[in-house]
């Protein structure tokens, strides 16, 4: 990214040297036509005075030089209107040559007081500028978040100061510095240069060709370099310059090493998930797995000892244990595609019943001697929604029901419609979830600690799944009290919208 | 093998799969041949004449849809699809390419059976052209337009009636929303599955069907249709 900005340097004062000195030429008339007034009301000795008083008033204004004319002016002035002879330049009274004299020697005196005051006040005006910009770019490289604005911000600083086109490089991936920041005036030095400086080991400022360069060199590396688009550099201008390197250095270690934490911040929390998805697979993987070989294989070795019905027992493990790992299997499945955000919703009208019903089937094997009620409101409107992933949202959640519920315990399946939304209840009287969990339960790989029946342990994905495809949806999930105080209700609300709204995914 | 109950061809490529479709039709006393590529299998159509081809979609040498278009060309021998999960896109592709009806990856070997039986029997069906349909207290007249529930007539609009007609027509098969919305309505019309959706409930009302659990019209979640048959459960 390069940036390039229109500079006006306020450290130098824009006052015209003409104006100065056509002021002074102004300030004599405006005497002289006062002095035509006062001559009339004064002693004529007394002109002079006036004469000096203008001149007073140049040099304090200006410098030297405009006061001097003002003197010189003033004198002539003097001499051509208010001695005699009148209206000739000649000087008879020796006294005249004494105010003369004592106008150049005021003009000089009081020009020269005048003009260090003005250089004084000027300095002081630039070094408060100075530490001001100075300050104000400390402040700025200390916020910083990011190494680009740094850049930027050193670039622009930089320009204003020197009053010259700056470009900042900073070191690439392979280690050359590459173009980043740009300010004022700034072409592209030629790239010869640009080698030959980085390959340099001093840090400069120094000159090459029409540029002078300075680099940027943290505890760590050579990191940036700074191209100033000058031919000279006064003593004044190398020291602001290396102190404003300086200052971009440190903060540009500074954002390296939260850029390194936080880069090794995802590193640990990736390697984590990871972790968790390793043992969850090698888990859910091989628990049936290993019911599944040890059934077969008894069955095969002792299968003919075996009575009928203990054979068809180890083969029904087999069965079930291969359809839980199926459903292992499909859950990691769209677990992958919610993370990667490769979830494409294929939005249909869908009837909300028949996407109970559906889920109702699926899991009808498993409710052993659970109870399953539904109780769908009249009047539900079609859902413009991709069913297959609602009705695996709701699978999930009725094999969690299933799971935690008591033998012979109940399970609500209930659906109403209010306004613009539709609000899905499933309901089970399960040990319920402690107000502190509600949340958590839907993160990737939390299980709850009580209430599962031994073995049947899950994952832990299936909820964030169940999220993940509501979300997508532009719904939501959230955990209650069970009815009547006992178990767990899970809600689904799902907003009702037609086709072309809300569709985000 | 005159005890027979017809020729069925497996066109799959995984041996293990192979292996135990055949032992369980074999047992079903079906005649099996097999093909592990889709070309072997087209050959095999044409000097086999097989009843009934169960197809897995994911061959290694063509698509399935490239196969059943292939094998439409000059056979309308019934084809049970295999698919993996989570294609919904690829079975309804399947099914409007031609094929009868389809199974998901892993299936049992009882869902199987029973999608073989209906397929088998609803093209046997087409041949007799039946006039009266009965099932679970379902009667269809086809001559005089009448419907009836346990006894009790029912009276459908005429898109109600062409529904059911196509359902039953096709009975235990699944229909898609596409092959429904063309059939029912016109070609116009073939995006607009929530006017199927809406007849789709006026018809099970009236049938006095609990959409919570389907006696008639069962949903197959982003396919399509079927009428419910006993053999199924």
């Amino acid at each position: 990214m390069q940036r390039t900005r229109d500079i006006r340097n306020p450290l130098i004062p824009a006052v015209g040297a003409t104006r100065a000195y056509a002021g002074a030429v102004g300030v004599v008339i405006a005497t002289v036509g006062l002095a035509f007034v006062v001559d009339r009301l004064m002693p004529h000795a007394s002109l002079s005075l006036l004469f000096l008083t203008g001149v007073l008033i140049v040099a304090t204004r200006t410098g030297l030089g405009p006061s001097l004319l003002a003197s010189v002016l003033s004198f002539l002035a003097f001499n051509f209107f208010f001695t005699s002879p009148y209206y000739t330049f000649e000087v008879t009274d020796e006294g005249d040559v004494a105010t003369l004299v004592f106008f150049l020697l005021m003009a000089a005196i009081s020009g020269n007081l005048a003009a260090r005051m003005h250089r004084e006040m000027a300095e002081r005006h630039l070094s408060l500028q100075r530490i001001s910009n100075l300050y104000e770019f400390s402040r700025r490289m200390s916020s910083a978040a990011g190494t680009e604005e740094v850049l930027d911000a050193l670039a622009d600083y930089l320009a204003q100061a020197l009053n010259s086109g700056v470009e900042v490089l900073i070191v690439n991936d392979r280690g050359l510095p590459e173009s980043r920041a740009r300010a004022g005036q700034a072409m592209s030095a030629p790239q010869p240069d640009i080698e030959a400086a980085w390959s340099e080991e001093f840090r400069g400022p120094f000159a090459l060709g029409a540029c002078h360069f300075l680099k940027l060199v943290t505890s760590r590396q050579r990191m940036a370099m700074v191209v100033i688009h000058t031919d000279s550099m006064d003593a004044e201008q190398v020291r602001l310059a290396r102190s404003l390197c300086d200052q971009a250095t440190i903060a540009l270690d500074r954002t390296q090493l939260v850029a390194d934490l936080e880069q090794a911040r995802l590193v640990s929390e990736t390697e984590q998930l990871r972790s968790a998805l390793l043992s969850s697979v090698s888990h859910d993987l091989r628990t049936p797995l290993a019911s599944i070989i040890g059934s077969t294989s008894s069955v095969l070795e002792y299968g003919d000892s075996f009575s009928e019905e203990n054979r068809k027992t180890l083969l029904e493990t087999v069965l079930g244990e291969a359809q839980r790992l199926d459903r292992h299997i499909q859950n990691l499945l769209d677990m992958t595609r919610l993370g990667q955000g490769s979830l494409q919703l294929r939005r249909d009208w869908v009837d909300l019943n028949d996407i109970i019903a559906s889920t109702a089937d699926r899991m009808r094997d498993t409710l052993d001697d659970l109870s399953l009620d539904i109780d769908v409101a009249p009047e539900m409107p079609l859902l413009w929604v991709h069913g297959v992933l609602i009705e695996q949202a709701l699978v999930n959640l009725l094999d969690n029901a299933i799971r935690f519920s008591p033998p012979g315990g109940r399970i609500l399946i209930a659906a109403r419609h209010c306004n613009d939304r539709v609000e899905i209840d499933l309901c089970d009287e399960g040990p319920g979830i402690p107000d502190s969990e509600r949340e958590k339960i839907f993160d990737m790989f939390y299980t709850a600690r009580d209430g599962d029946r031994g073995s049947l342990q899950g994952s832990g994905l299936g909820l964030a799944i169940c999220r993940g495809m509501i979300v997508a949806h532009g719904g939501s999930i959230t955990a209650h009290d069970g009815r009547n105080g006992r178990g767990t209700c899970m809600r689904i609300v799902l907003p009702v919208i037609r086709p072309g709204e809300g569709d985000t995914a | 093998m005159s005890d027979s109950k017809g020729t069925i061809l497996i066109v799959e490529d995984e041996a293990q799969i192979r292996k135990f479709l055949r032992i369980s039709l074999e047992a079903h006393s079906y005649r099996v041949c097999e093909a592990r590529l889709g070309q072997d299998g087209l050959e095999l159509c044409a000097s086999e004449k097989p009843d009934l081809v169960i197809l897995d979609l994911g061959l290694p040498d063509m698509d399935g849809q490239q196969f059943i278009q292939r094998l439409r060309e000059w056979s309308s021998v019934p084809i049970v699809v295999l698919s993996v999960r989570a294609m919904e896109t690829e079975k309804i592709a399947a099914l409007d390419a031609g094929a009868n009806d389809y199974v998901t990856k892993p299936f049992g070997i009882g869902e199987l059976m029973a999608r073989i039986r209906v397929v088998l029997r609803s093209s046997e069906g087409a041949m007799s052209a039946a006039t009266v349909f009965e099932a679970q207290g379902l009667r269809v007249d086809f001559s005089h337009r009448e419907v009836s529930v346990d006894g009790t007539p029912v009276r459908l609009s005429k898109k109600e009636y062409e529904l059911l007609r196509m359902l039953v027509r096709f009975p235990g098969q699944v229909l898609t929303h596409q092959q429904i919305l063309r059939e029912v309505w016109d070609a116009g019309r073939q995006n607009e599955t929530h006017y199927l959706r809406v007849l789709v409930g006026q018809l099970r009302h009236k049938l006095g069907d609990d959409p919570a659990r389907p006696r008639f019209i069962v949903t197959v979640q982003g396919v399509g249709y079927r009428l419910a048959l006993p053999a199924q459960r």
